[in-house]
């Protein structure tokens, strides 16, 4: 299916600007907008592994740097490591007659690599038991980890100190009186000054390290040995362990597998969940799952005339109603609905350098989107609602818009099995809608690809489709009926390239 | 040697005991005799080809290929290679080209593409996309379990055809 849906053939343009095919694109129903990858909020929801199903509370994510305890990946191809049973001795080696032993050795399918390769001798237990080599410089690491700690907790103890300073206006209430505190610690015979309890305990500093000017000389017969190619370790397999970087193969050691992660999806200006998916690793579905093609016409190229500048050709699209409701689609030109200047909301003083670095770059594309969603994902405050940017698509050939209208009716699942036919009587432009069948319609339209445009350029055509939305969202005891009210989408089609010209 | 009588077989072709072939095989000795070693197992859809290249055409010796023993063929894969040793193993949807020489105990990988001409150091690892190498320690393991019980079952299902030996 993935050639249908693959290619970027309809584009939709989401409320960024940008333009997305409908399977990238998210549709918030509290807005009632598009939204894309960029327009919302990314978050974590769980962490789990892939390989063992397992999911792991964040915290005990950090502090296993992400990666998995049991489940182990192949250093030379980076595939999981199977557990494979090896050679059985007697478990008692003094009696014979004992049940053979178990060992067990990991194993890679794809590319046949196994811990013994390294020199790892078998376990004889089936998880778990696999040694962790010891990080030669992890004393050192952890000391200036602890250095800069202290660091960080020194800085922000001396900033609360200010602002309490700031606020003391008043002195001491015994300064008038001549008794301060000071002289009367003297008095009693503690030390003058107050030392703070958290100051005392100093984290030993680690040593500075000593620079070095002397580099070895290389071994006189680099130039002439020969390089063993399969003995030598690619950048790829040495980058995976940072700590280690093996330059010969025989000191690969089997990684522990990183975790990957279950994402949720907000919308960036009502804050409410587009994309919640299921706790559980094993499941591919969804709590919230609002994708735009579940709830927007889906647009699909059936076929197209050979397209000649000048000339008008025949241009046949699929419309599918993919909701429960029944919708009317109208076709406007592209530059018809005018852009509303979406309310701006500069809350913080933090974020109001940002959004002046937004106001200047709002012609561009979205590349300039990415600093304002950081700030978004860091600091989860009420978002920037961004003015909605011009859409950079050129379009190079004229659709004729048609006057009526195409009534598509609702998604009906039971349709298939209902032998009683299409009973919805929905009269039709028969130069519009050229076939039909439950929610989906053939639409005809004229395309003429602008004069002098050299043959094989790319045609691209542009309209906006106006459909009718019903809200689903509940509503209130008075209004039993849903609100339907016209939705306004820009649609960009490729249909292919000039084959001539008049 | 257990021959199924759907597979395809052309020319003259020597197979060792024990070998096994499945039906759909293709082994096609068109530019000189092929020989097989014992206990060989060649699947479904595996081609066998003696062709000779393009330069080495009207030759007045017969080349011949010799495949050794304990080879596995895996499903739908392609090999030309004139000279075969023992213990290889040559997994699913690979191509060996015929200027390549297999020695003993290669592991060519699944849907790996070789066909430079070189000769395929013992107990190497051809896989990936890219056919990365690495040699590895031991030669693949055998698949003695398999064949027994390809030996009971095959015949129950397939028309085996019959040996003719020469004298």
């Amino acid at each position: 299916m993935a050639y249908i849906t693959g290619p970027d053939v309809v584009k939709y343009a989401c409320t960024c600007g940008l333009l997305k095919p409908i399977s990238q694109l998210y549709f918030c129903r509290y807005c009632c907008q598009l939204r894309c990858g960029f327009c919302v909020c990314h978050e974590v929801d769980s962490h789990f592994c892939g390989k063992c199903c397992e999911n792991l509370p964040s915290s005990e994510a950090r502090l296993k740097k992400n990666r998995c305890g049991n489940c182990y990946v192949c250093p030379s191809c980076q595939q999981e490591l199977s557990t494979r049973i090896g050679s059985k001795g007697p478990s008692n080696p003094d009696d014979p007659k004992s049940t053979p032993k178990k060992m067990y050795y990991l194993s890679c399918l794809y590319c046949r690599w196994s811990s013994r390769d390294v020199g790892i001798p078998d376990q004889s237990a089936a998880t778990g038991g696999w040694p962790d080599r010891e990080n030669v410089h992890a004393n050192r690491l952890q000391e200036i980890i602890d250095m800069y700690k202290a660091v960080v907790l020194a800085e922000k103890q001396q900033k609360e100190k200010d602002k309490k300073k700031q606020r003391g206006k008043y002195l001491s209430y015994t300064d008038r009186t001549g008794v301060t505190a000071a002289s009367l610690r003297k008095r009693i015979g503690l030390p003058a000054d107050i030392q703070h309890s958290l100051l005392k305990t100093k984290p030993k500093e680690p040593e500075p390290v000593i620079p070095k000017e002397e580099v070895e000389d290389l071994p006189e017969d680099i130039f002439t040995k020969l390089v063993k190619l399969m003995e030598v370790t690619t950048i790829e397999q040495r980058l995976l362990q940072t700590d280690v970087q093996p330059i010969t193969v025989d000191m690969l050691f089997p990684i522990h597998k990183q975790l990957s992660i279950k994402r949720s999806l907000r919308c960036r200006s009502c804050e409410h969940n587009v994309s919640k998916p299921e706790y559980n690793p094993n499941s591919v579905k969804f709590k919230i799952q609002l994708f735009a093609y579940y709830h927007i016409p889906e647009i699909r190229i059936v076929t197209v005339e050979p397209l000649r500048a000048g000339r008008a050709s025949e241009l046949i699209v699929k419309f599918t109603n993919p909701t429960q409701h029944q919708t009317t689609i109208a076709f406007l030109p592209l530059d018809s609905v005018a852009e509303e200047a979406v309310g701006e909301e500069a809350s913080f003083n933090q974020q109001e350098a940002s959004f002046d670095a937004i106001k200047q770059s709002a012609s561009l594309t979205s590349l300039s989107s990415q600093p304002s969603s950081l700030l978004s994902l860091s600091s989860r405050q009420p978002s920037i609602t961004i003015k909605p940017r011009a859409i950079v698509q050129e379009v190079t050939a004229d659709v004729a818009i048609p006057a009526s209208k195409v009534i598509l009716p609702p998604r009906d699942d039971a349709a298939e099995y209902d032998d009683s036919g299409d009973t919805h009587n929905i009269q039709d432009d028969p130069k519009l809608v050229v076939w039909r069948r439950s929610n989906k319609a053939f639409v005809k339209l004229l395309v003429t690809p602008r004069e002098n445009l050299p043959i094989n350029t790319e045609v691209i055509i542009g309209f906006t489709m106006q459909h009718v939305y019903t809200n689903t969202i509940a509503t209130t005891v008075e209004n039993k009926e849903p609100d339907k009210h016209d939705h306004n989408i820009k649609v960009f089609l490729t249909i292919g390239n000039l084959v001539g010209s008049d | 040697a257990l021959v199924c009588e759907e597979s395809k077989l052309r020319g003259d072709v020597t197979i060792g005991s024990g070998t096994i072939i499945h039906p759909s095989a293709t082994i096609l000795a068109e530019a000189g005799p092929i020989i097989i070693g014992d206990c060989c197992l060649i699947e479904e859809q595996v081609k066998i080809i003696h062709r000779l290249p393009f330069d080495q055409q009207d030759k007045e010796n017969t080349p011949v290929l010799i495949i050794g023993s304990h080879n596995v063929f895996e499903v739908d894969c392609h090999v030309e290679s004139p000279k075969i040793g023992n213990n290889n193993v040559f997994e699913s949807k690979c191509f060996v080209g015929n200027k390549v020489t297999v020695t003993n105990g290669c592991t060519v990988g699944a849907g790996c593409k070789i066909t430079q001409e070189q000769i395929l150091k013992e107990n190497v690892v051809v896989y990936g996309e890219k056919c990365y190498m690495r040699e590895g320690l031991d030669r693949p393991g055998l698949q003695t379990l398999q064949m027994e019980t390809l030996a009971k079952m095959l015949p129950n299902y397939h028309h085996i055809r019959k040996a003719n030996k020469k004298n």
